[in-house]
Formats: C-alpha cells, sequence, structure tokens
C-alpha cells in the first residue's frame, strides 16, 4: 500500500513537469512524423502506381488465363506483371517481391470443362499481412466472377446442346427452367466456386523484416523502445531528488520497508512506461492517419505486443534503480543516462533497422536490452509474427529486469 | 515519569570514522530535551540512529518501550522526524505533501483530512494550504517541514535544527508551536540545535555533545551552575602553576586554568617555579568565577600589585555557550 502511495505522489510530480512529460511523450511523436513522413515521401516521389504489384507465373498461357488476368485487371488494387517461374521463385527469395501468383498450365482446359481448379498464390513469410489479404480477395473476387460466368455459360451450352435435337413443341428447357437452372449455378458458384484460391508461404529464407517497406512500423517501435528506456532517467533522478531534498530520510524513518520504497520509486517508471507506448502506439495507429501518413497496424497479434510493452516497463525501471544506485550526483545521472540510454538505444536499432545493425556489427547489438524490445515488436509489427515467435526476447528482457533489480538492491545506498 | 526513550552506549561508525561515541540518555515523557552541539558533533547520526534512519553500529536503545534493533517498524509509528533538510516536495502544494506524509502512516479519508487541517492550524499555514511549496518563504517552508512531521500525532518528535535559515518571524512561530504542542498535547520532544539560546529557550534537560561524545547533561540550571557567576579570560605576558594557585585563592574566584596551552613543568624540590615563556601573544588564563564583577576586580588587583601585565580581559556571562566554551575550549559555532 505504501508504494502505491509513493508511486502515485511520483506520478503527480512527474505530470506536473511538463518539459518531463514532453521529453518522454511528445518527442517521440514527433521524432515518427519526421522520420516515417520522410521515408514515406521518397517512397511516393519513386511511385505513383499505389497499386499492389503481383507478378503471374502463366503456365496456361491460354484464353481462360487471359480472360482471367483481364478479370484482375478490371478488378483493380493490384497491378499485374508477366513473370516466368524461376525469375518469381528468385524475386520472392530474395525479397524483391512480396508474393506471386501462379496459374496452372490445365487452367483454360478446365475452365472450359467446368473442372476445378486451384491457383497458387505464394506469399513470402515477411509479407505484410494486410497486403496479403488485399490480394486475395481480389484474387478471390476475380477467380469468383470467372467461375460464374463460366459455370453459368457452360450450364446454358448444355441445354442448348440437349434442346437441338429435340421438336421445338417437345422441348423440355423452357426460358423458366433456364432461368432456374442460371440461379441454381449462381448459388454453387459461391459456395464451390470453379477457381480455388490456395495460399503458400514457403520456409522463412532469413528472416529479413519488410520494415523498409512501411517506415512507420519501423519507427513507431524503435522510438517507443528510446523513450520508454528514457524513463529509466526519470526513475534515478526522481530518487536522486528525494535522496537530496531529505525526503528520503523522511521515508526511511517512517514506517515503509525498504522494499515497499523501491518499489514505490520503480512502479511510476512502470506506469510511465506503459502511458508512454499506449499514447505512442496510437498516435502511430490514428495520429499518422489524421495527417496523412501510413498508420501503424498492430500485426496479427496485438496481445503480444501488449505483452512486450510490459516486459519492457518493467526492465526500463529496474535499469532506473540500476542508475541511482551507481551515480552519486546529478551531473553523473545525466552523462550515465545519455551513455547508456541514448547509447544503447542506438545499438539496439532504435534509428537503424536492426538487420543492417546485425550484419555491420554483429551479434554485440544484443547485449542491451533495447534490441531484445525492438527485436520482439519487429517481429510482432513488421513481419506479422504472434508471441511463440517473440518467447525468447520476452526471457531477455526478464533477465535483463532481474539482472538490473540485484544490482540495485545490492549497489543501492539507503543511507 | 516514564521514560520515552533509553539510549545506552549508542555507537555509529562509518568505515573507521566513529560519529558517535556511546552515547546514553534518557528522555522522560513530556518533556523537551536539548541536544546542544557544533556542527558535526553527531546530533543528527545519533537522531538518524533513534529514528530507524540508520542502523546503529553498537549499544541500544528502546523507544516507547521498544527495542530499536529488534522491533523498529515499532518504534517508528510512536516517533515523528523533522529533519534538518527541507524534506518536501516543491512542485506540491502543503496540503499534498501533508496528505503523502499522513498516508504513508496509514492516515485515510476523514481522520486524514482532519490531522491535515490541524497541523495547517498548528503551523498557520491554513490560508496556503493549497499552494505549492515552491512559491513559500523559507520560513514557511520550514513550517511545512514541521507540519509534515506532525501529521501522524507522534509522541515523540525529533526535531533537528529545525530553525536553520529561518528569519526571525517564522523563528519565534516555530518556537511557540513547539511549546504548544508540549504543552497542551503532551508531546515529548527532542531538540537539537548548535543556538544555545534556543535550547534555553524550550528545554528542559540538555546533554552536550561534541565530537560524537556527551560531554554534560542536566537541566539547564545545572549546567549553567558549572560555571558559577560566570568566566573570566584573562590574557598575561607570563604564568606559572604557582600563579594560577594564587589567583584561584583569590575572593570570588572558584577555579583559575590555562586556556590550550601547556603549563609550563612543576618545580623541582628547591628550585624556583619555571615560568611559561612569553610569546608575543602572551598566554591566556580562564578564571571561573563566582561573583564575575568582584572576581575581575580581585584579579585585576591581585596582578598589578605583582607587576604582571594584562594583555586582554575577557568576561562570559553565564549560559551554555560559556558552558560550551569552559567544557571544550571551543565556541559551539566553531
Amino acid at each position: 500500500m505504501n508504494a502505491v502511495t509513493i508511486a502515485l505522489k511520483d506520478l503527480q510530480i512527474f505530470f506536473k513537469d511538463r518539459g518531463a512529460v514532453v521529453q518522454l511523450v511528445a518527442l517521440p511523436l514527433i521524432f515518427i512524423v519526421v522520420f516515417s513522413g520522410a521515408l514515406a515521401a521518397i517512397g511516393s516521389e519513386a511511385e505513383e502506381d499505389t497499386r499492389i504489384p503481383l507478378p503471374v507465373v502463366d503456365l496456361d498461357g491460354g484464353t481462360g488465363a487471359q480472360a482471367f488476368l483481364d478479370e484482375l485487371e478490371r478488378a483493380g488494387g493490384v497491378a499485374v506483371t508477366l513473370v516466368a517461374q524461376e525469375t518469381a521463385a528468385t524475386d520472392l527469395d530474395e525479397r524483391r517481391i512480396a508474393r506471386f501468383l501462379t496459374i496452372p498450365a490445365d487452367f483454360t482446359g478446365k475452365l472450359d470443362g467446368g473442372e476445378q481448379i486451384t491457383l497458387r498464390l505464394t506469399n513470402h513469410p515477411d509479407a505484410p499481412p494486410e497486403e496479403t489479404e488485399a490480394v486475395r480477395l481480389v484474387i478471390a473476387g476475380a477467380a469468383q466472377d470467372l467461375s460464374l460466368e463460366n459455370q453459368i455459360l457452360a450450364s446454358l451450352r448444355q441445354m442448348g446442346e440437349m434442346n437441338a435435337g429435340i421438336p421445338e413443341e417437345n422441348q423440355i428447357f423452357t426460358p423458366e427452367r433456364a432461368m432456374a437452372q442460371a440461379r441454381s449455378q449462381f448459388e454453387r458458384s459461391k459456395t464451390t466456386p470453379l477457381i480455388a484460391v490456395k495460399e503458400t508461404v514457403p520456409a522463412k529464407p532469413d528472416g529479413r523484416a519488410s520494415e523498409l517497406d512501411e517506415p512507420v512500423q519501423l519507427a513507431v517501435p524503435g522510438f517507443t523502445v528510446l523513450f520508454v528506456f528514457l524513463t529509466a532517467q526519470t526513475t534515478a533522478r526522481s530518487i536522486y531528488d528525494e535522496k537530496k531534498v531529505g525526503s528520503f530520510r523522511r521515508l526511511l524513518a517512517a514506517p515503509v520497508s525498504k522494499a515497499a520504497l523501491l518499489a514505490g520509486k520503480v512502479l511510476p517508471g512502470f506506469i510511465i512506461a506503459l502511458i508512454q507506448t499506449l499514447v505512442i502506439f496510437a498516435f502511430g495507429m490514428f495520429g499518422m492517419r489524421l495527417l496523412g501518413l501510413t498508420p501503424l497496424h498492430l500485426g496479427s497479434d496485438p496481445l503480444a505486443v501488449l505483452i512486450v510493452a510490459v516486459a519492457m516497463a518493467l526492465c526500463t525501471s529496474c535499469l532506473g534503480i540500476v542508475i541511482a544506485a551507481i551515480a552519486q550526483t546529478e551531473n553523473q545521472i545525466g552523462g550515465l543516462s545519455s551513455l547508456i540510454l541514448w547509447g544503447a538505444g542506438i545499438l539496439g536499432g532504435t534509428f537503424i533497422p536492426l538487420f543492417i545493425l546485425e550484419s555491420v556489427m554483429g551479434p554485440v547489438i544484443k547485449i542491451v536490452p533495447h534490441y531484445w524490445a525492438n527485436h520482439a515488436f519487429n517481429n510482432l509489427l513488421a513481419r506479422g509474427l504472434t508471441l511463440g515467435d517473440v518467447v525468447t526476447d520476452l526471457l531477455a528482457l526478464g533477465v535483463f529486469s532481474l539482472v538490473f533489480f540485484a544490482i540495485g538492491l545490492w549497489k543501492f545506498d539507503f543511507d | 515519569m516514564a521514560a520515552i526513550l533509553e539510549v545506552e552506549n549508542l555507537s555509529k561508525k562509518f568505515g573507521e570514522f566513529e560519529a558517535v561515541k556511546g552515547v546514553s540518555f534518557a528522555v522522560e515523557e513530556g518533556e523537551v530535551f536539548g541536544l546542544l552541539g557544533p556542527n558535526g558533533a553527531g546530533k543528527t547520526t545519533t537522531i538518524s540512529m533513534l529514528t530507524g534512519v540508520l542502523p546503529p553500529s553498537a549499544g541500544a536503545a528502546r523507544v516507547g518501550g521498544y527495542d530499536i534493533r529488534a522491533e523498529m517498524h515499532e518504534a517508528k509509528k510512536i516517533n515523528g522526524l523533522v529533519p534538518q533538510d527541507l524534506a518536501l516536495y516543491p512542485t506540491l502544494s502543503a496540503r499534498a505533501n501533508l496528505n503523502f506524509f499522513g498516508r504513508i502512516y496509514g492516515l485515510q479519508g476523514k481522520d486524514l483530512k482532519e490531522r491535515v487541517s490541524d497541523v495547517l492550524r498548528i503551523v498557520s499555514l491554513t490560508e496556503r494550504a493549497d499552494q505549492r511549496i515552491e512559491t513559500f518563504s523559507g520560513g514557511m517552508k520550514r513550517r511545512v517541514n514541521i507540519a509534515a512531521g506532525l501529521v501522524h500525532q507522534p509522541r515523540l518528535l525529533f526535531l533537528d535544527e529545525p530553525t536553520v535559515g529561518v528569519d526571525p518571524q517564522s523563528r519565534n512561530h516555530i518556537f511557540e508551536s513547539v511549546q504548544r504542542l508540549n504543552r497542551e498535547r503532551g508531546m515529548s520532544i527532542i531538540y537539537t540545535s548548535h543556538y544555545m539560546e534556543e535550547v534555553e529557550l524550550l528545554c528542559s534537560r540538555v546533554a552536550i555533545i561534541d565530537e560524537g561524545r556527551i560531554i554534560a547533561l542536566d537541566t539547564i540550571k545545572n549546567l549553567i551552575a558549572l560555571l558559577g557567576g560566570g568566566v573570566i579570560n584573562v590574557g598575561l605576558t607570563r604564568a606559572n602553576e604557582a600563579l594560577l594557585a594564587q589567583l584561584a585563592a583569590l575572593p570570588a574566584v572558584k577555579e583559575a586554568a590555562l586556556i590550550s596551552q601547556p603549563l609550563a613543568p612543576p618545580p623541582g624540590e628547591g628550585a624556583e617555579p619555571k615560568e611559561r615563556p612569553a610569546s608575543a601573544s602572551g598566554v591566556t588564563v580562564k578564571i571561573v568565577a563566582e561573583h564575575s564583577q568582584q572576581a575581575v576586580v580581585n584579579v585585576i588587583g591581585f596582578l598589578n600589585g605583582r607587576d604582571i601585565t594584562l594583555t586582554s580581559l575577557e568576561i562570559l556571562e553565564p549560559n551554555l555557550e560559556s558552558v560550551f566554551l569552559h567544557l571544550t575550549g571551543k565556541k559551539l559555532r566553531e
């Protein structure tokens, strides 16, 4: 209870300090807008066409396949380009394309014969999931239209052939029957379309993310990690101020356990870090849209994003105790914070994409907690992975938190 | 009357440095007890051990019957600490500060509200309760600092140099508050200061502490009585043991001694007593008088009769300052 009382008091003090609030909450938003906006502008200058590129491998080459491609073009939303099968596979491996569609060799024959056909959409593992879904819907729509058209035409052709040798007065396929048949085919096409789309994702080649395709997916988590870890400085400074003015002595003289006292000093940092993450992510999702920039999407596992945010907030709070325990003066807090938080932030890939840093610096970047938080967010937000894929990152953040808390307790000078 | 605080041989070491060297004293319930000593004497360290801020290195103490080593958590509920520093949150209002410290001691709801209003009345800051501490004068901050130590109604209040940097008006207000708390609420108070006037005004008994040791402990009246009618410091060109003995034997003189300079060694049998060699500044003899004015007349007459040159004369009125000087050879503010 005392820990909560201390934490609430610290939060009250924090939110009265406008400078601190601006630094920890508003500043990252400016960074994100500038960073995402600049990269998005570069992207839009390079390519005016906003349609999603869809390379197509046409193994059929017949009229049916051409009709389907025309249907795709009519549907809009995708920019169809014909590519050779080998080229498509290589381009996908090397991440030059996010996906390609394969039209099977017997497409026209089966289409004419009313047989079931399967189109194959091959996606890169890092392809943005919502983009893949959009492409799938366009293909499915075009396939359904073509299925319906062909099924109705086939049944009418069949009725025509059956009526051909029968005298006019004895013909059984009246216009009413033809209409009923057409309606039946229409309903059937909904449940069992002639052309089905099957999605495949080849084995992950090297885990390179698609961050560069969507700068916001890099900027939001990156700057969130950087600025959330800056709250460690707030925790350290709050402890230092408390010691400096003497209120720490007063708290030590009160019936408050040392554990409750430390917890009370850690808790505000934890809460501020969570609020920061919430504000920055909310801005990424809604504010960016209002500014006409690409909004942030939370990937396929928002719960995992929340768990990573909690683990990161805990880690930064514990780091605050370490800084407070080591630094003896206000200047030392400032210096140590700059070194640890900005240095580690840059090393942890908050400014430069992790795969670029990894290729330049190797595994050394993994020594900072920022890396693991950033890596987890990249996996969840940019690569569409789920909680199971970030367990290692969460464990690493947990270990960092434990080590920081242990060092803090060991070195903390309550006197 | 029962003792609310008993201290036995309490010591505190910081590495090799011993800040408090086995102090012992007791404070009665309802007493205002003074700890008088210069800066660095060990007053704050002693208070820090008794309030649980610092663990003692040796010795024992009981606060309200609770052992400060085994039952500090209980002892803390009885104690109230007003530290020397302004231990407040400057960006919060006086009321917010007091609410916080009240909650830390378990006060809530109506009780907390009433207690905060009460202590704001005691320190006469009700009108400015909702203003930020940082907008207050030094004296007002001191008063809030005291209020924060009172909000949970402690039985034993430790006031550590509460008037440092305070204007005379606020100083008087603090004195009145202390006297009222003791008189009207029966609160036991330990008051540390290096201002002897404050201790003389507020405390019934005083422990004089210097270099980590209690060098005298008694009522103010008895401590001052140590000096009889006062102290006269006499500057002479020369002095020896025989001269000091003759001065001490004069009417109205209690004792005579050299100040911080070694005496000339006692003369051998049959030899003339050696005089302490005169220096440029000569020597200073401290004379404790039974009646200072009469003693001055007698001393000057005696020295004139023996052709000993008087280089300076200082008459110290009998008070705690001169008691401290008498006991330690140092001034309180040194």
